[in-house]
């Protein structure tokens, strides 16, 4: 049975979070995404619409960029849909799912994406605002993921709350979350941790009932993530590790 | 009707100190990168920068000690840099002020410059201490739904500085590709500068008057330089120069090494 990388769980995990006929959006920092809506269009039967922040509707890019507002992920597109109107799409309701960035996540979904500290004397200043503070509350359906899964990036406490209106969805190295009663709980672990590892290793106290390891990656997900990093160039440079 | 066609330091001597400027473009794709480089050049200070999602733009000015303040959403170098560390160090020293945003909320900003009012609705925003801190107001729906709307008040840049495939000599501004923020700012701001690859006639933008993102009567100033968003993308000319970027981002390396080897300065060396 295929296993997974740290990498390919994050990517794989991402991409079943979408669903058919949805409109399904990738933004701007935001690699594993894109290759989840990439990896969406080449493993699973359904359609669904993908736009970009490159402007891209169903685009069919000839390749894969090291940054996910590329405007080659436009290249094939038969429109080009841009900024002001991706966004407005989402505050009317017209985003199903949106795929957006954290640095810090809490227990609520909520996310900090601006600074480590005190926001006036920050340890660290982090990019900023960007999507989430508009788009988190007013998608039907807003998913994140962290390269690192750990009582500094999954808080009981954000040092500041970015965005608010929760997560749908988090999926880590070693864990898928979705928002159950306003809440994220447990949905699935990687079959290398283990319930224990993911409890200890998370800020915020979680419902993990029903939860069970993650499904092994399918043989069409396997080969859609190969065919899109044959060098497997993303996946070094993502580094993602389990522990 | 020429007297808008100037070289790049024409262009940036017009920007006085303290300027509010919008850029255009989205991280290293589309940016005014050789006007930015020219700023520095002319040892612009006291800037305020406008622009949803800088990046190399931003850091490079902080860099060079050029800005007094940052309107922006989220600020990255992307593709693989990650954060942008002459940016960040800037922040984290109060060396600059932050005015932080989320890209909407910016841009809500500017639509209400463009729309001649003083404020304007923006949706979502609920529950994020970014409201707080900026000191946004929210009102309650005057016609009754109960809903309460974050309104954020107008952001009217100087100057409008965007990077372009084509231009004529009118002024008249075409863009390929995603415009990402460009029009908006372009309607925001008092003045539009525009940078273009590459000069092309008046007859062939009247044949598709629908490319045109920018109409000539608001644009005051251009320059033909192409390559002008090296190190960064134009689509579909050139991509991001990665390894230029890099070189950038090395911190042994020096700012004037970087300077010397934009295409502008090549431009000029051949002229």
């Amino acid at each position: 049975m295929p296993s997974w990388s740290g990498f390919s769980y994050i990517v794989t995990n991402l991409a079943r979070f979408i669903r058919p006929g949805e409109v399904t959006f990738s933004g701007v920092n935001s690699t594993p995404p894109m290759m989840a809506c990439l990896l969406a269009k080449r493993a699973y039967d359904f359609d669904f619409t993908y736009i970009n922040v490159a402007g891209g509707v169903q685009p069919t890019p000839s390749k894969i960029p090291l940054s996910s507002s590329d405007p080659v992920l436009a290249e094939g597109s038969t429109a080009i849909f841009a900024n002001e109107d991706f966004y407005d799409l989402c505050t009317r309701g017209g985003m199903d799912l949106c795929f957006l960035g954290a640095a810090q996540v809490d227990g609520l979904g909520r996310t900090n994406v601006s600074a480590i500290g005190d926001w006036h004397n920050p340890k660290v200043r982090l990019p900023g605002g960007g999507g989430g503070a508009v788009m988190l509350p007013t998608a039907r359906r807003a998913v994140t993921w962290r390269t690192e899964h750990s009582k500094r990036t999954m808080v009981e406490k954000l040092d500041f709350i970015t965005a608010a209106g929760g997560m749908a969805g988090v999926v880590t190295p070693i864990a898928v979350f979705v928002k159950r009663d306003g809440k994220l709980a447990l949905e699935s672990w990687h079959p290398e941790a283990t319930l224990d590892e993911v409890k200890a290793r998370t800020g915020f106290a979680f419902d993990a009932g029903g939860a069970k390891p993650t499904p092994a990656p399918s043989a069409r997900e396997v080969e859609a993530l190969r065919s899109l990093d044959p060098q497997g160039r993303f996946e070094g440079d993502a580094s993602v590790a389990l522990r | 009707m020429t007297q808008k066609l100037m070289s790049l330091s024409e262009m940036v001597e017009r920007v006085p100190n303290g300027a509010s400027l919008a850029l255009g473009g989205s991280f290293l794709h589309r940016g005014p990168f050789a006007f930015v480089r020219e700023l520095i050049r002319q040892g612009k200070r006291d800037l305020e920068i406008v622009k949803q999602s800088p990046g190399y733009d931003i850091d490079i000015l902080c860099r060079a000690g050029c800005v007094k303040k940052a309107r922006a959403g989220i600020v990255a170098m992307e593709g693989n840099f990650g954060l942008a560390p002459w940016y960040r160090k800037a922040v984290e020293k109060k060396q600059i002020v932050l005015e932080e945003h989320a890209c909407m909320t910016l841009t809500a900003g500017l639509r209400a410059s463009a729309f001649g009012v003083p404020f304007q609705p923006v949706g979502g925003v609920h529950g994020s201490d970014l409201a707080a801190l900026n000191k946004w107001a929210s009102i309650k729906d005057p016609y009754g739904s109960g809903e309460d709307v974050w309104v954020i008040p107008a952001i009217k840049p100087d100057i409008a500085v965007i990077h372009a495939n084509e231009v004529n000599e009118l002024g008249d501004t075409r863009i390929y590709g995603t415009y990402n923020w460009d029009r908006i700012m372009t309607r925001a701001a008092k003045q539009v500068f525009v940078v273009a690859e590459k000069l092309d006639s008046v007859e062939s933008f009247q044949k598709v008057p629908e490319l045109t993102l920018v109409p000539s009567f608001m644009v005051q100033a251009m320059s033909i330089v192409p390559n002008g968003a090296w190190p960064g993308s134009c689509w579909p000319l050139y991509e991001v120069d990665y390894p230029a970027v890099e070189e950038y981002m090395d911190t042994a390396g020096s700012l004037e090494a970087h300077k010397a080897r934009a295409p502008e300065i090549a431009e000029r060396a051949h002229a």
